[in-house]
């Protein structure tokens, strides 16, 4: 796709790569609203370009798959602030009926936020380096100040880095996959590996949230549950 | 929170017990600076109860055991309470809510007002907690509220993830406008839901399989109706 054609204006852009500092600083630094977390983020990016539902329905299916990742003690998990925002402005920017686009988002999603997850484990080594030597910041504590406002800082900047890296690269694979012409093979083969992944990851989420509770029956019920109303609302 | 985050959290209270001693402040900023792992929202309390002990002129070696002895139950408690059971509860309520028909701006509202509400609320009953009972404070964390809210939770939120897989599944369906197969792709979900909690070694190779077979199905179908 040329690049002129990317349905993205430049100050949609600017916003989003602002946003994705803001977003990124939320999860480990401050203030932990969980604005970060993907069901938020990417609705605001669908709701930039929109769509807030394309980028709700990218969100909740990120978030479930990121449930199998709390972060538990020093436990790697995905960056889903600028993820969730890369994710749902694609998906909401090229279209929202199409089931490959909606698999691509998911996917680029899922790519930035293990990549955001390396760049935060490098910048926990950098903040390491600048709050050395431990002599020097207590005889000095407004220079603790400062080198803790810095790594904050850091954290915004490595956030927006990784969203201007990654959102028209997100938005371009998205709308590749829609000018794509479609067979009836592909698409019952994506629905169904989209709905298994989705289940597989619900299955997952409810082991990492349910200690020493046994309860796939209820997993189950929820599951019966859900069947119902669908066919009610129809 | 490491070491500096917590110094450079405890230093606005530092500097008013210490004002005016530069030598003991900078005493006190290095005993705070050495390693520290907590959950954040009950990084308050630990907060609280070490700017008590200092206010109390407690040892400096009574201190560090202190701080050594709170890192890893802080943790386990915050991780348990808030990553597993209040954040996913919140989300997964959120999830529901827009399955039923909420538009997606309030749903996400209602999650980020009711997460944000437990959120700030244990902020506020860590710091003041540890602020009024000093170094005794451990015995807080035993308190039993701290056990019973992730143990009512844990079955709401296995029965939100089976509501929510089956009616974000809906919502998949939908963009392809494809709803005669709804039912059945929502029984391999549940089927699929069941078994990566049941067995999740085996999840993989079944996921696998199911999404294999199930074109193939499709085929022969296709093949023997034409």
């Amino acid at each position: 796709m040329p690049l002129g054609e990317i349905p993205l204006h430049t100050t949609s852009w600017l916003i989003l790569v602002a946003l994705g500092g803001i977003l990124a600083v939320d999860s480990v630094s401050w203030p932990q609203i969980m604005i970060s977390r993907p069901l938020v983020s990417a609705t605001v990016g669908g709701w930039i370009v929109g769509s807030p539902s394309a980028g709700f329905l990218v969100g909740a299916l990120l978030e479930l798959m990121s449930l199998r990742h709390p972060p538990f003690g020093a436990a790697r998990y995905p960056d889903t602030g600028p993820a969730g925002l890369v994710a749902g402005c694609a998906y909401a920017s090229v279209g929202t009926d199409s089931l490959g686009s909606l698999v691509a988002a998911i996917l680029a999603g899922w790519a930035v936020g293990w990549i955001g997850a390396v760049s935060v484990q490098l910048r926990r080594r950098g903040n390491e380096r600048l709050l050395t030597p431990e002599s020097e910041l207590a005889s000095r504590p407004e220079l603790l100040e400062k080198r803790h406002k810095t790594a904050v800082r850091l954290d915004i900047f490595r956030g927006a880095l990784l969203t201007a890296g990654f959102l028209v690269p997100a938005i371009v694979a998205a709308a590749w996959v829609v000018d794509q012409p479609e067979s009836g093979l592909a698409t019952i083969w994506g629905a169904a590996l989209l709905v298994t992944a989705l289940a597989a990851a619900a299955g997952a989420g409810g082991r990492t949230s349910s200690f020493g509770i046994v309860g796939w029956p209820l997993l189950f019920v929820g599951a019966a549950l859900g069947g119902l109303i669908a066919g009610i609302v129809g | 929170m490491i070491g500096g985050g917590m110094a450079f959290a405890m230093l606005p209270l530092l500097r008013r017990i210490y004002a005016g001693d530069p030598v003991r402040l900078s005493e006190a900023v290095a005993r705070h600076l050495g390693a520290f792992n907590s959950h954040p929202y009950l990084a308050g309390l630990a907060v609280g109860a070490l700017a008590r002990a200092e206010l109390e002129g407690e040892s400096p070696e009574r201190i560090e055991r202190f701080r050594t002895a709170l890192r890893g139950p802080l943790g386990t408690v915050g991780d348990r309470l808030i990553w597993a059971s209040w954040r996913p509860a919140c989300l997964l309520i959120a999830i529901a809510a827009f399955g039923l028909g909420l538009g997606p701006i309030w749903s996400v509202i209602l999650f980020l007002v009711s997460y944000n509400v437990g959120h700030i609320v244990i902020r506020i009953w860590g710091f003041r907690h540890g602020w009024h009972e000093g170094l005794g404070v451990s015995k807080t964390l035993h308190e039993r509220w701290l056990d019973v809210v992730p143990r009512l939770l844990a079955p709401v939120i296995l029965l939100l993830l089976g509501l929510d897989a089956v009616l974000l599944s809906r919502q998949v369906l939908d963009v392809v406008a494809w709803h005669g197969f709804f039912a059945g792709l929502a029984l391999v979900a549940a089927f699929v839901a069941l078994m990566a909690f049941r067995w999740p070694r085996r999840t993989g190779r079944i996921a696998v399989a199911l999404v294999l077979s199930i074109p193939l199905v499709w085929l022969v179908l296709a093949g023997t109706s034409g």
